[in-house]
């Protein structure tokens, strides 16, 4: 990347941030609601069963907060290809390649705000959350915030303003009920728990549960499955994109 | 010296021809007008000189570059101010322009020169502090049109700029457009005829993605017989005109 493109890259990258950052709707969702969620489960049911345990609970919430990067990034990217907006884009020197990094990095350090936010109140509601792997499980949660900002480009590059919410909804949902974050998974039938370690979203909340934790030794599966995700929709979703981009 | 050059340029839709063998060219500093109802290929024809759009055949250039070819030089030579309203609506007036300007390259400096060139012409200084969300349909238009300028495009594209605008906000809008004449190549595509007639060195008007009549507005009535743009226009498009 040369000088002018990364020039060009901070620059859209800025932009980017300031309109997710202007929505009051980005903090209710990115923020607000899954910290609501992690104190409300916490006082819910941290006394009704011994099952539940707020160190468990913590890195499913910060995977589960960043599914809405899906929705958010989606927004942003399907709002732009309507508008005129990205069409006048199209003729300035930027290029795809550089739209599509813009989007990712105006949406990683709200990531890592997410993540420190939701260990820091984990920790605050129940103390066994203090660790100082914390700090590598805030930034290993990147990887699969990677992912979701891919569903976002590929969800924003293909569907309408209307129906990204909808589409982006199944990731969200994905990600809620398969992960295992709100319950233990030991207990499941064999067949459904074989379904959600081939999808990413168990593997990404056991990514960062097992990097918080540090129980066990570290497993190298849900790292490579997640990374293999990552690369894989944030790439269909930088070839979509660009397909849109360039001339017809 | 020729700024636009079409050459047979064609593009097609599933077998129709939404463009059909357009030849045109335009001056150095010309503003020059493209008429014609909807679905006439107006827009299409703006959209692949100014390389939005891949023409199926033929070829163009701008300033002696190729679309085809040399669509990075062409894109660093033009700019284009679309239909819809294309600013960061979340942004307030100064930080699209100073967004603007940055994805241009220049530096601070030159930004800060742009901003007083384009607050100046366009009067942006008054809501320079307002998102573009918040600001009028007026204001808003003239702000997508004053950042088609922030690059000094040698071409300017002007797509239906006025479109949806009271008389007022019109009229301030063919203000600016005419104290931009003669210093860069402008091409406007409308359905006002009175915009066409105000602002014009020479008129277009397209039928059907075909080039009726190319010519000034004294040349227009001289070979249709009528006196204003409204009734030529009629007689051309209704009157079966031949391609000139």
């Amino acid at each position: 990347m040369n000088k002018g493109s990364f020039a060009r890259t901070v620059t859209l990258a800025r932009r980017n941030a300031l309109e997710i950052l202007r929505d009051p709707l980005s903090f209710a969702f990115l923020l607000g609601m899954p910290l609501l969620m992690e104190v409300l489960f916490y006082y819910l049911f941290h006394k009704m069963t011994a099952q539940f345990e707020m160190k468990y609970l913590a890195p499913g919430i910060v995977v589960f907060a960043q599914a809405f990067l899906a929705l958010f990034s989606g927004i942003l990217i399907s709002t732009d290809r309507n508008t005129a907006f990205l069409t006048r884009l199209y003729v300035s020197r930027a290029r795809a390649s550089e739209f599509v990094l813009a989007y990712t990095l105006a949406l990683l350090p709200i990531t890592l705000l997410q993540s420190s936010l939701f260990f820091v109140v984990g920790g605050i509601l129940d103390p066994s959350v203090w660790s100082v792997r914390m700090i590598p499980a805030v930034f290993v949660s990147l990887i699969p915030a990677v992912l979701f900002i891919g569903f976002g480009i590929l969800i924003g590059s293909l569907c309408s303003e209307r129906s990204v919410g909808g589409v982006a909804s199944v990731v969200i949902a994905g990600q809620s009920v398969l992960s295992g974050m709100w319950f233990p998974t030991e207990g499941l039938d064999g067949g459904i728990l074989t379904v959600m370690k081939i999808l990413p979203f168990w593997n990404a909340s056991d990514l960062v549960r097992g990097v918080a934790l540090g129980e066990g030794g570290f497993d190298p599966a849900p790292l490579c499955i997640v990374l293999a995700y990552a690369a894989a929709i944030y790439a269909i979703g930088v070839v979509v994109f660009g397909r849109k981009m360039s001339a017809r | 010296m020729t700024a636009i050059k079409a050459s047979k340029l064609r593009k097609e839709y599933g077998g129709a021809a939404a463009v059909d063998d357009l030849d045109l060219e335009i001056g150095e500093g010309e503003l020059f007008s493209l008429l014609g109802v909807n679905g006439a290929g107006k827009t299409t024809t703006v959209k692949m000189l100014s390389t939005l759009l891949r023409p199926t055949g033929g070829e163009a250039w701008i300033c002696g570059r190729s679309v085809l070819t040399e669509r990075e030089e062409v894109k660093a030579l033009l700019d284009i101010s679309m239909q819809e309203t294309a600013v960061a609506r979340k942004l307030t007036v100064e930080e699209n322009v100073a967004f603007y300007a940055a994805l241009n390259g220049q530096t601070r400096e030159e930004a800060e020169e742009t901003k007083r060139r384009l607050y100046d012409a366009f009067g942006l200084g008054a809501v320079a502090g307002k998102r573009a969300a918040s600001l009028s349909g007026g204001w808003q238009r003239k702000l997508s049109v004053a950042l088609a300028l922030v690059s000094k495009p040698r071409v300017l594209f002007l797509d239906e700029p006025t479109l949806g605008l009271d008389v007022i906000a019109r009229r301030e809008l063919w203000q600016t457009i005419r104290s931009l004449k003669g210093k860069m190549t402008i091409v406007l595509t409308t359905h006002y005829m009175e915009e066409a007639e105000a602002l014009s060195d020479r008129i277009g008007i397209m039928k059907g993605g075909r080039l009726l009549f190319v010519g000034t507005k004294e040349e227009l009535f001289a070979r249709t017989g009528k006196g204003n743009v409204e009734e030529a226009f009629l007689e051309i498009v209704c009157g079966g005109g031949d391609h000139e």
